[in-house]
């Protein structure tokens, strides 16, 4: 038989939450759920094994070095971040499945850079009917900027028809009458930037989809590359994860295509290290020349003041770990979560949080040139891109030259490709955030 | 758990007698009162109701005078021939069920509640006779058992569906209620997933199953048999295929897929499309062996992540329309008989519209986005089934639940039941929550206390990895069906804490509530009571 204990001052209890919420609860009143008086917990879902985790599975490393270089220095208003980190293996079954236990278990006060397109969408339903912030998601399918379908969700990277129209224009400057054929992820990733070359103008003499992790099984590849020598294409661009990118250097290699077809990378699937996992040093170093979109600044450029605090950083609490784009995605998403966190006030709850980042988020210190568009009516992120050109060990340095970067930027529907000067907020005072 | 010995003798004796029910004929004439055996510590009643149900009851030496009635789910109203794989052999049963199983009545019985329940008058669709029925048994058992002070309501499936009709008819009559794993608000709705899905599985696979619209009398119950053995037929054709799918990569659709289907479709592999329609109806992707999120080997290994994002959301619609395909079959007959013609209806369906979200989740699944369309592009100029208009106005004449709560209930389903879904119990707390803040809103104004929820929502969630493998690297499915799972998949210790919960409330006149009802739920396992969970609508509610 259950006993009901009764509490202490019930009745007046009762009368203020009466005059709170119109919500039926059972359940026990409390202080905003994820936060103590000593700590903040968020969550954040990623594949840590599987397919897809190569270059992937360092980013909550780097993220808990970034927390943990903060707590060091005090937490946030005194609390210290603690960030629970749970596999998808990239499924969304088991997306939905561990952040069921994030938010019903675990008791997280928001999610940060839960990482993909179909991962994200299917735990949509759940994020919503909680209200919980959805921070910097990683992904850029430009659907996650729609306030009334997603209104917890903040994305951070710039879309993927915003880098596609990016891309139709650096195309249309530099490869004019080159043969370009496309390799796409058949899935939102991919049908973002189908939209986005559509509204760029960009025309292909091949257009070749497949699905997500498709290019592990028999023979995908093969038909990727029989495509694209039946096309004529002299240059492919590539816009899918790593992986595909691998696959395809290898069966490029197959078919002795490496160095008579200019790749053109979008910057999901242009990691140098994770690529050098994948395929070798000595094939990397074939794919040298290669070029690839990007928005957070080169890993390898020593001049850039978020590097080289970073990777400060990097050295300190996350020891053994490459400096590569996979670390920099996971500080510079740990470095805002600090600002949004900050930004939420000393007793932060989900809806100041959220406010926070709406009203401030513009204004945060981040490592991307382009500028974040957050506001009240606008939960889009960044919005340019720079290119570069793939060194021996697979990092981008800039067409222009090193430490000079050149901004295209554009947003997710029909407004022109602007080329800008990369500016951006100065790195805070030993990497750690003062708004 | 310690059992006392006096518990172990009531738990025997509950489950002899509910054994020796089975073996009783049925009275096929009204009594007045019930026949008791005068037994103790239990005695048993048996007697049937003015419309001919069945009925039986129990009761403790220890009345404490709060009986449960139970509502049992759907059964087949017609004799399966055993031919039929699966469920073949069934004869048609009005066998009274005075509650879940015997080791609940045992429990029940042991704490001094009585229990009850019918065998309905008539089997299949049932709403309205199974309401009638019960609220004549009410007045019964008060009758014979004066003692009688609380009557708490519960039920599964179409019981489940029958007790919340109970409910909004009785009102403050009951002193709690629990629908489980219920059914949706109309027969419409509960319809309209199995009517989805076997369209679907027609169009695809096998245009020559009938999917509804059956003929009047034994020439349609020979339809409905023949369609029976089709689907599960083409179920088999489907897993033998998906099975080289998942190792060959090359499509392997059945030997009975229109040539139209395979000319347009035929690269796409066949669990591409069985996953489609699955979704499309708003079937489950996880079911009691395919959990979407394990493969065999190691984690790392391109096998484990091809099995578990490719094949098992097929496999797990597989198994989950499999299950449901009988009852979409024999409910629909039932209710075509019921209302005197075709009652699916599908020609106004965007199938395009039904599946977008799911579709984003799945495409590897799905493989790719351009699979998926040219399939609903196939499925969009596809025919359609067409309703008797007639015969729609008489079904949705038949019983409607509204979400109407005067008493404190609680809802228990699995967040995979692939017969009832989850969205219907989220539906009842949705219709519910508008209720409720009217409520509170009118207590403010009066200078009343708010008033506490009259609802508690239980639901029952899926291990993160529970998909097995044998050592060949097969799937095992021959193990018991994954908590949140199957339908009314629920484990004794979940029977019992809705019990517990019910006479808490019964006592109480209201809900337990804050860290003893968290504590109620976390010791059951496996389930959360999250006020803000929502579980996806049916798709008949068209929530997305």
């Amino acid at each position: 038989m259950f006993v009901q204990r009764r509490t202490k001052g019930g009745i007046f209890a009762a009368a203020v939450v009466a005059a709170a919420a119109l919500v039926a609860s059972a359940l026990p009143a409390h202080a905003e759920t994820g936060v103590t008086s000593s700590t903040i917990k968020l969550g954040v879902t990623i594949p840590l094994t599987g397919a897809a985790a190569p270059g992937y599975n360092k980013i909550p490393a780097a993220m808990n070095a970034y927390f943990s270089y903060v707590n060091a220095n005090g937490g946030v208003n005194g609390r210290q971040i603690k960030l629970v980190v749970k596999d998808d293996a990239y499924s969304p079954a088991q997306t939905l499945s561990v952040t069921n236990d994030l938010i019903l278990k675990d008791k997280v006060f928001a999610l940060v850079g839960t990482l993909g397109t179909a991962n994200n969408e299917a735990t949509t339903r759940l994020v919503n009917s909680q209200g919980v912030p959805r921070l910097f998601v990683n992904t850029g399918f430009s659907g996650f900027a729609d306030m009334k379908k997603y209104p917890t969700t903040f994305p951070l990277f710039p879309s993927y028809a915003t880098e596609a129209k990016v891309m139709g224009k650096y195309l249309a400057d530099n490869f004019a009458g080159h043969k370009v054929a496309l390799i796409y992820q058949d899935d939102d990733f991919g049908m973002d930037a189908l939209k986005g070359f559509s509204t760029a103008g960009t025309n292909f003499v091949a257009k070749i989809p497949y699905a997500a992790l498709s290019q592990a099984q028999e023979g995908v590849v093969g038909t990727w590359v029989q495509n694209i020598i039946k096309s004529g294409a002299d240059t492919v661009v590539m816009f899918g994860v790593t992986s595909a990118t691998g696959a395809l250097a290898l069966g490029l290699y197959k078919a002795n295509l490496i160095g008579k077809v200019q790749l053109i990378l979008g910057s999901v699937g242009s990691d140098g290290t994770t690529l050098k996992g994948l395929v070798g040093p000595a094939l990397t170093a074939a794919l040298a020349g290669s070029i690839a979109a990007s928005f957070l600044p080169s890993p390898a450029d020593a001049t850039d003041e978020y590097i080289t605090q970073f990777k400060a950083i990097n050295a300190q609490y996350n020891a053994g770990a490459t400096f590569d784009n996979n670390v920099l995605v996971g500080m510079n998403t740990a470095m805002l979560t600090v600002q949004a966190l900050r930004a939420a006030g000393t007793s932060p709850t989900r809806a100041s949080l959220i406010k926070a980042i709406e009203t401030k988020g513009s204004t945060w210190a981040s490592a991307a040139f382009s500028p974040i568009l957050y506001s009240p009516t606008s939960h889009v992120g960044y919005t340019g891109y720079w290119f570069g050109k793939l060194g021996l060990d697979g990092n981008a340095v800039s067409v222009d030259g090193p430490g000079k970067y050149t901004l295209y930027t554009t947003d997710s529907g029909s407004a022109p490709v602007v080329k800008a000067s990369a500016t951006r907020p100065a790195m805070p005072a030993k990497g750690l955030p003062k708004n | 758990m310690k059992i006392s010995s006096t518990y172990k003798k009531v738990a025997v004796l509950a489950a002899s007698a509910l054994a020796a029910l089975a073996f009783t004929s049925a009275p096929t004439a009204a009594h007045a009162a019930p026949a008791c055996d005068g037994k103790v510590p239990v005695t048993s009643c048996i007697g049937a109701t003015s419309d001919g149900a069945p009925y039986s009851m129990m009761v403790p030496a220890n009345f404490n005078g709060t009986v449960y009635l139970y509502s049992h789910g759907y059964r087949y109203n017609v004799d399966i021939p055993s031919a039929i794989p699966l469920i073949g052999g069934y004869k048609i049963t009005n066998t009274p069920q005075p509650g879940p199983n015997a080791t609940i009545i045992g429990y029940l019985l042991s704490k001094g509640y009585a229990v009850m329940g019918s065998g309905f008058a008539r089997q299949g669709w049932n709403g309205d006779s199974g309401v009638a029925t019960d609220v004549e048994l009410i007045n019964t058992f008060k009758t014979q058992f004066t003692k009688t002070t609380h009557v708490i309501a519960w039920g599964e499936s179409l019981g489940g569906f029958i007790t919340q009709g109970l409910a909004e008819k009785l009102g403050t009559q009951l002193s709690a209620a629990a629908p489980l794993c219920m059914a949706s608000s109309t027969v419409e709705a509960e319809l309209k997933m199995a009517g989805d899905f076997l369209w679907g599985v027609k169009t695809f696979f096998d245009p020559s199953i009938k999917a509804g619209n059956y003929s009047a009398g034994a020439a349609g119950y020979a339809e409905a048999m023949t369609d029976l053995g089709k689907v599960f037929t083409v179920m088999g054709k489907l897993q033998a295929g998906i099975g080289k799918e998942l190792v060959t990569g090359a499509p392997s659709w059945p030997d009975t897929t229109p040539a139209a289907v395979k000319s347009m479709l035929g690269t796409i592999p066949s669990r591409s499309a069985l996953l489609l329609i699955g979704l499309m109806a708003g079937l489950p992707a996880q079911s009691a062996h395919f959990d979407g999120t394990t493969g065999p080997g190691s984690p790392n290994s391109s096998s484990y992540t091809g099995f578990a994002l490719l094949g098992s959301p097929a496999l797990a619609i597989l198994e989950n329309g499999t299950n449901a395909a009988a009852l979409a079959i024999l409910a629909t007959l039932d209710v075509e008989q019921q209302a005197g013609g075709a009652t699916f209806d599908n020609t106004k369906t965007d199938y395009a519209a039904q599946v977008a979200s799911e579709a984003s989740t799945y495409s590897a699944a799905l493989s790719g986005s351009t699979a998926t369309n040219g399939m609903l592009a196939y499925l969009a100029a596809a025919p359609r089934a067409t309703a008797n208009p007639a015969a729609v106005t008489k079904m949705r004449s038949l019983l409607q639940w509204t979400g109407k709560i005067s008493v404190p209930e609680v809802t228990m389903v699995g967040v995979s039941d692939p017969i009832t879904p989850a969205g219907d119990s989220t539906y009842l707390a949705n219709q519910y929550a508008a209720q409720y803040a009217a409520q509170i809103k009118a207590n403010i104004k009066n200078h009343l206390p708010r008033g506490s929820s009259n609802l508690i929502s239980i639901y029952g969630l899926t291990p993160t990895h529970y998909t097995t493998f044998d050592a060949t690297g097969s799937p095992v499915t021959s193990t018991p069906a994954a908590n949140g799972t199957n339908h009314c998949n629920f484990t004794t210790a979940q029977y019992k804490t809705v019990a517990d919960l019910l006479a808490y409330a019964s006592t109480n006149g209201k809900h337990l509530s804050g860290g003893p009802l968290l504590t109620a739920v976390r010791k059951m396992g496996g389930s959360t009571v999250d006020l803000k969970f929502q579980a996806a609508l049916p798709k008949y509610y068209s929530q997305d």
